[in-house]
């Protein structure tokens, strides 16, 4: 008995572990030394405080991301069309960058505001198209990504090229005062983490204490005795979209303000996608969701300077995050993670039992 | 996929001939993705990951090809042939860890499906990297000469009618992703094969009673699935361009998910779709000859984002059901339990 709550314990650092060495395997594979590329990937993101502050830069928008979903998956929604909602948030915020004159409060406060209006439109349709059309949000999503994604590459090369007709790949840079102000030089803004605590417990409050976090667990969990308790799941599905889809504006407001100073190709940087990986390694807990944004963000950056040092390629990051989400829903057992599914009839809900510290 | 227009540079006809050879020659890795997806769905899998799978088995498939062509010195075509069979192998074996996420640990299968895109797109991106770009990599820090792509196969007869015979000009895999699509009627609708497939798709414990082995015939169903995706996926090194490049799929494996739908779950359907999406595809392409056609007051579609928009405008118009209804297998994403 007693060990087998050790196990239970230990568990969810078993696939971890697994992932750690298959990367190791695949390490020695290419005649590299596993020890020399995990120093390299730790230099790269903790090397420097510049380095240090980078890594937290890259962790703001996703942790805003991963909130958001943390309310579509209670609600039993696969918000996958996330990515599009971050690229309209950034176009939005780039066009009051771009255009608007105001003194530098005023205009972030509109950027911030017109990012999650745009966000929360772009979710909000993929969520009328699910109520309305019958249109699932996966599908739904997927084409509402490639719109946006579109959408920016004919900003980027017609109306907002830059005068010169120059670069193909993005905008002039932003005026100073159009941007967040960044902490010594790096790409990092405090503000933008304040707006990700804010988000946090927000989000945190809103499915742990409210009636509304209530309604979305019932919607996720069970539809039909949530219709007989009288949620309204158009009304619901609608709003958990639309509040995913203004934190995904935000996030891409704080790609394009902080990571970047203009509005690029490719501006998300498969950040919404990331995020679904944040939430399915969480195990939709929410407060476990900044320490895994961290973490997969000081991989990610760590790898980058792995190119430099031992010409291994950064994609190698991808590889560990995606293996690591691999094995944990080969090796973590339901019970353990909440992720794997036993039930038929729950099938295709995400497990919301376990939001819990 | 550069049309030849030659010297009759104005005629509209030539223009429309062109355009339906693109748009069958276009369709192919949609028509297969969609295939896949018939396969696995109609046996009660969701599969999101044909994305993925097409991507990996368009890199394997090539690195198979340019192996077999420079390190082995094996004449181009059977070079090519060998990176086809790797492309279905990969695909399939893609296939397969989604197969043991989704039936034997049931895991949600959308979440398998995207770990399979994500790990796709990591997995062809380092190994382009490390294996062609980097120094001390096998081809020495440069991209080896490809084999080039599958020649083009003129059908007999067909080719020589005038004007109308360029649309019978195309290359192998269209070809054999249009006989799948025959192939793939009879087997789903006439065989019992397809009989069982359909059966643990629609409801898989009458299909658990009467003696059917769930369990292998959705692995199966999955796999063959796979194997097509990964023919779909050969489609982009070995048949369109000579040459891989991170995430080149570019969403087909979705679109041609939004063609199954489309198809409702039919082959031909699913070819038909394909070819819708294939022609505004091909619109985009040809775009540059027919642009002084089109009249000044429609000036906006001869911007090339805006054509480009239309498969996705129509994806979500045939999914809304405004076009058409349709209906998914019964039991298409549900794991079974005895």
């Amino acid at each position: 008995m007693r060990i087998r709550t050790w196990i239970v314990r230990i568990w969810p650092l078993v696939p971890i572990l697994a992932a750690l060495l298959f990367t190791i395997g695949l390490l020695v594979l290419f005649g590299a030394d596993p020890v020399e590329v995990f120093q390299a990937m730790w230099q790269g993101a903790f090397g420097t405080q510049d380095k240090t502050l980078s890594v937290v830069a890259f962790t703001i928008p996703l942790l805003l991301s991963s909130l958001g979903l943390l309310l579509t998956f209670t609600a039993g929604l696969w918000n996958i069309g996330i990515e599009g909602q971050i690229v309209m948030g950034a176009v939005a915020a780039s066009w009051v960058a771009l255009f608007m004159d105001a003194t530098s409060p005023v205009l972030i406060a509109v950027e911030v505001i017109l990012a999650m209006l745009a966000g929360a439109l772009w979710a909000g349709v993929a969520g009328i198209l699910k109520t309305r059309g019958g249109v699932h949000e996966i599908f739904g999503g997927l084409a509402l990504n490639s719109l946006a994604i579109i959408f920016t590459n004919y900003l980027i090369s017609g109306p907002w090229q830059p005068p010169e007709g120059g670069s193909f790949f993005g905008t002039v840079p932003f005026r100073e005062i159009s941007q967040l102000s960044r902490f010594a030089d790096s790409r990092f803004a405090p503000f933008s983490l304040l707006v990700a605590m804010v988000a946090l417990v927000m989000v945190f409050v809103a499915l742990r204490g409210t009636t509304w976090g209530l309604k979305l667990k019932a919607l996720g969990q069970n539809p039909r005795s949530a219709f007989l308790l009288g949620v309204s799941s158009e009304r619901e599905t609608i709003l958990a979209m639309m509040f995913c889809g203004a934190l995904a504006g935000l996030a891409g407001a704080v790609r394009v303000l902080s990571w970047y100073d203009n509005l690029k190709q490719n501006i998300s940087g498969g950040i919404g996608y990331l995020a679904l990986l944040v939430v399915m390694l969480a195990a939709y807990r929410t407060l476990w969701v900044p320490l895994i944004a961290f973490f997969f963000s000081a991989v990610l950056n760590g790898a980058i300077t792995l190119q430099l040092r031992t010409q291994l390629h950064s994609s190698l990051g991808g590889i560990l995050t995606g293996v690591m989400v691999l094995f944990v829903l080969l090796f973590g057992s339901s019970k353990a993670l909440g992720i794997g599914k036993s039930s038929e009839d729950e099938a295709l809900e995400p497990d919301t039992s376990e939001i819990e510290s | 996929m550069v049309v030849a227009v030659g010297g009759q540079k104005d005629s509209p006809l030539l223009i429309i001939t062109s355009m339906l050879a693109t748009t069958i020659a276009v369709a192919t890795p949609l028509t297969l993705g969609a295939l896949s997806g018939i396969f696995c769905e109609r046996a009660g899998v969701v599969n999101i990951g044909i994305e993925g799978m097409m991507l990996g088995a368009a890199f394997f498939g090539w690195l198979a090809a340019i192996y077999m062509n420079t390190i082995f010195d094996v004449a181009p075509l059977p070079s090519l042939l060998v990176g086809v069979l790797f492309a279905m192998l990969s695909g399939g074996l893609f296939a397969l860890l989604h197969a043991v996420l989704s039936i034997t640990y049931k895991v949600d299968q959308i979440i398998g499906g995207t770990v399979i895109n994500i790990l796709a797109v990591g997995i062809t991106g380092f190994l382009n990297r490390q294996l062609f770009f980097e120094k001390g990599s096998i081809f020495g820090g440069q991209v080896p000469h490809a084999p080039g792509v599958l020649p083009r196969l003129q059908i007999p007869f067909l080719v020589d009618i005038p004007v109308l015979g360029r649309i019978f000009d195309q290359q192998p895999l269209t070809i054999a992703a249009i006989l799948l699509v025959i192939i793939s009627h009879y087997v789903i609708f006439y065989t019992p094969w397809g009989l069982r497939m359909r059966a643990v798709g629609e409801h898989p414990r009458a299909a658990d009673t009467v003696g059917i082995n769930v369990s292998f015939t959705r692995y199966a169903n999955v796999i063959i699935g796979g194997m097509l995706a990964g023919l779909g996926g050969a489609y982009f090194t070995l048949e369109s361009v000579p040459s891989f490049e991170p995430l080149m799929t570019n969403g087909r494996g979705f679109i041609s998910l939004a063609a199954m739908i489309f198809g409702n779950w039919t082959p031909f359907g699913a070819w038909a779709a394909s070819l819708v999406f294939g022609a505004a595809q091909a619109l985009q392409i040809n775009l540059q000859f027919y642009r002084e056609l089109i009249p000044d007051q429609w000036a906006i579609l001869q911007n090339s984002y805006v054509v480009g928009l239309a498969p996705y405008i129509l994806t979500m118009l045939i999914l809304t059901g405004i076009i058409g209804k349709t209906t998914p297998p019964a039991a298409d994403g549900i794991p079974y339990e005895k």
